[in-house]
C-alpha cells in the first residue's frame, strides 16, 4: 500500500479525516435473541456496545473522564486549542488543569497555530504498535507551530517518509476515531508533491 | 552529608541474557542461583533488605506486587526495606541507587538488588504497545512515540548540526558488539557484526537501522551492597560507590528542547563527578547507555569525554575502544548484550565489578582499572541516572 494514498492518513479502524464529526454512538440497537433459535444453533447474543477502553492509546475525552473535555470539543468543532495561565501567560502542552509555573489552577483555553514546520521527523518501518501495524510506515516528527512556542510531536500524514524534508509546511487535522472519540495529526501542505527518495538528513 | 555510611558492591551476577525460553519468576530464580554461587559466603538470613528493579512486568508478565515475589523466589525475608524501582530503562540502576541510599542512611546493611525483564511474548506487537507507554502515552505514545523513532530524530538532528554519518554511528554498533563476543552472557555472544554488514541492515527508523538498535531482550542480574563494615566479608576487591547524580527535566516531547546537547545528563553528571569527587578524565571506563548507537554518541559529548558534535568521530576513531581515551560499554553494551529493561543497570554493575576483579575475558578487559562511571538514560533521554564506582584493594 502506498502512503500517498487517501487511504494511509486513516487511522486504522476509523473514518477518513475530513469526515463528518461521529454522533455519540454508532452502534445498532441490540438484537434480541430469535425465537426460532433451535438447540443446535446457539442464540445470537447481544452485540456489546463499543466503549474507549483504558489500555488503548487515545485519551479518555468525554467531560464524565477527563477535566480536558473541552480539547477534544473544540477540535470536532475544527479548533485547535490548549490550556493557559492566566496569571503567568504559561502555554501549556498538553491540556492542563494546574500550571506548573505557579501551581495555580485559574487557566483558560487559546486556540493554537493550526500551522507548522518540521523540526525532526522519522519513520516507523518495523516495531509498530498493537492497532498501528497496518499503516506502517508511518511518519512521526517533531512540529515548530508557527507563531506560538510549541514543539510538538505528531503523526506527519501525506506522503511518503522519503519525500519529507525538515522545514516542510505541515498543518494540524482532526481524526475522528471509529468509536466517537476524535484525535489530531498532521499533515504535509503539499501532499504528496516532493520527488526524490534520499534519506532524512 | 559526611554522616552517610560508605557503601560497597561486593559481587553480582548475570543470567543469559537473549530470547530466553523462561518466565519472568524464573529468570529471577537464575539470577538469584547465579548470585548465590558468585558470592558464596552470602546468606539469606543475612539480607536485610530486596530492592526490585522491574520496569513492565504487569503488561509483559502480568503481574503486580513483584518485590515479595522475588523475595520468596530468592528465598529472602526482608525485615528493613523490600521495594520495586520503576524508571523505564533505568530501574535496575534505580534498585541500586535505593538500596545504596538505604545503605548509606543507616537503615539497611546488607542488601541485594535484582533487576529482571521478560520482553518476549508471543505477540511483538504487544510488546512494542509496552514500550510506546513508556512515553507520554495519550499524547505521544497515540501519534506512535516508541523509542526508535525518537532516537532516530535525534540522530538526524545529529548528522544536520554536527555531519555525523551512519558510519560513525556503525562504529558504536560494531565496537560493542566486537565486545559482548567476549562476554558469553549477552544476547549477541555468538554473532558478529562488521560495519559493512552493520550498514546493510533494514531500518528500523531512519536513519537507525537494525543494528543500531538494542534488542527486546529477556533477562536477570542481581547484586550484593553492602555497608563498609561488611564488606570484607565477601570480596577483597570491593567496589566503592563514590558517586551519583540524576537529572530529569521533561517527560511530554514538547519540552525535550534540543534533541542533540543532552542538558538533563551534563547536570546529572556534574553531580555524579562532584560528589565523587573526580571529572571524567579519571575514568577508565565507562558504561553507558547505547539504548541506540546514537545514543552513545551523545553520551560521549555531555560527559566530556569528547567536544560537542564531535561524538561521531571520537569512536570513529577508536577512543572508546581498549587502548583509547576512555573505555566505553566493555561488557558489549546495550546494543550486544541486550536490553532487558529492569536487568540492564544491574548487569552493567555486576560488570564493574568483575572489571575491577579481573574476572572477564582478556579480550574485553580493561587495564588496571580504577575508576567507573554506569549511566542509564530513560524513556526519551528525559531522565538520566549515574554512578560512580572506584576499585578497593585489601584491607
Ligand atoms: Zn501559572
Amino acid at each position: 500500500m502506498s502512503t500517498d494514498s487517501p487511504e494511509a492518513v486513516r487511522p486504522r479502524t476509523g473514518p477518513r479525516p475530513g469526515a463528518p464529526p461521529l454522533p455519540a454512538s454508532t452502534e445498532p440497537a441490540p438484537t434480541p435473541p430469535t425465537a426460532s433459535a433451535s438447540a443446535a444453533t446457539p442464540p445470537a447474543r447481544p452485540a456489546a456496545p463499543k466503549v474507549p477502553t483504558v489500555l488503548d492509546f487515545y485519551p479518555m475525552e468525554t467531560a464524565a473522564t477527563t477535566r480536558v473535555a473541552a480539547f477534544f470539543d473544540n477540535l470536532r468543532a475544527g479548533r485547535f486549542t490548549t490550556t493557559r495561565c492566566r496569571k503567568d501567560g504559561t502555554l501549556l502542552w498538553p491540556p492542563r488543569v494546574s500550571c506548573p509555573e505557579c501551581h495555580g489552577d485559574d487557566l483558560d483555553w487559546v486556540d493554537l497555530p493550526p500551522n507548522g514546520h518540521v523540526y525532526a521527523f522519522s519513520a516507523v518501518l518495523l516495531g509498530a504498535p498493537l492497532g498501528m501495524e497496518s499503516e506502517v510506515p508511518f511518519v512521526v516528527g517533531l512540529v515548530d507551530l508557527d507563531g506560538a512556542p510549541l514543539r510538538l510531536f505528531g503523526r506527519i500524514d501525506g506522503g511518503r517518509w522519503e519525500t519529507l524534508r525538515i522545514g516542510d509546511a505541515v498543518h494540524v487535522v482532526p481524526v475522528p476515531l471509529d468509536d466517537g472519540r476524535i484525535f489530531y495529526r498532521f499533515v504535509r501542505d503539499l501532499a504528496g508533491s516532493a520527488t526524490g527518495a534520499t534519506p532524512p538528513a | 552529608m559526611t554522616a552517610l555510611r560508605r557503601v560497597a558492591l561486593v559481587g553480582g551476577a548475570t543470567t543469559k541474557f537473549g530470547v530466553r525460553a523462561a518466565t519472568w519468576s524464573e529468570l529471577v530464580q537464575e539470577a538469584g542461583t547465579a548470585l548465590f554461587r558468585a558470592v558464596p559466603e552470602l546468606s539469606a538470613k543475612d539480607v536485610d533488605s530486596l530492592f526490585v528493579g522491574a520496569a513492565e512486568p504487569e503488561r509483559f508478565a502480568f503481574q503486580s506486587h513483584v518485590a515479595p515475589l522475588a523475595a520468596e523466589l530468592l528465598g529472602i525475608q526482608p525485615r528493613r526495606v523490600l521495594q520495586r524501582t520503576e524508571l523505564a530503562c533505568a530501574s535496575g540502576q534505580s534498585a541500586i541507587r535505593s538500596a545504596y541510599a538505604a545503605i548509606a542512611s543507616g537503615l539497611s546493611d546488607i542488601a541485594i538488588a535484582v533487576g529482571v525483564e521478560k520482553m518476549n511474548i508471543p505477540s511483538m506487537a504487544e510488546a512494542n504497545t509496552s514500550m510506546a507507554c513508556v512515553m507520554d502515552r495519550p499524547w505521544d505514545g497515540a501519534h506512535g512515540a516508541t523509542a526508535p523513532p525518537f532516537f532516530a530524530m535525534v540522530a538526524q538532528r545529529h548528522m544536520l548540526e554536527y555531519g555525523t554519518t551512519e558510519e560513525q554511528l556503525a562504529a558504536v554498533s560494531e565496537k560493542n558488539h566486537r565486545f559482548a563476543n567476549a562476554n558469553p552472557d549477552a544476547q549477541f555472544a555468538e554473532k558478529t557484526f562488521s560495519k559493512e554488514k552493520l550498514l546493510r541492515l533494514p531500518w528500523v527508523s531512519p536513519p537507525l537501522r537494525l543494528g543500531d538498535c538494542s534488542s527486546m531482550t529477556d533477562g536477570a542480574a542481581a547484586v550484593l551492597l553492602v555497608a563498609e563494615e561488611f564488606a570484607r566479608r565477601y570480596t577483597d576487591t570491593p567496589a566503592w560507590i563514590r558517586g551519583t547524580g540524576q537529572y530529569s527535566n521533561f517527560h511530554n516531547l514538547a519540552q525535550a528542547g534540543s534533541l542533540t546537547d543532552w542538558v538533563g545528563l551534563k547536570i546529572a553528571a556534574a553531580e555524579a563527578f562532584r560528589s565523587a569527587g573526580i571529572g571524567a578524565d579519571s575514568l577508565d571506563f565507562a558504561e553507558l547507555h547505547d539504548c541506540f548507537s546514537i545514543s552513545e554518541i551523545v553520551e560521549y559529548e555531555a560527559l566530556g569525554f569528547c567536544p560537542p558534535g564531535a561524538g561521531g568521530a571520537f569512536v570513529a576513531d577508536g577512543q572508546a575502544d581498549i587502548g583509547g581515551k576512555v573505555v566505553v560499554n566493555p561488557r558489549g553494551g546495550l546494543l550486544g548484550c541486550g536490553h532487558p529493561l529492569g536487568a540492564t543497570g544491574i548487569a552493567q554493575a555486576v560488570e564493574v565489578h568483575c572489571q575491577f576483579t579481573h574476572a572477564v575475558p582478556a579480550a574485553r578487559q580493561v587495564p588496571d582499572p580504577n575508576w567507573a562511571l554506569v549511566h542509564n538514560l530513560s524513556g526519551s533521554a528525559n531522565v538520566h541516572s549515574l554512578m560512580v564506582y572506584q576499585r578497593g584493594g585489601p584491607p
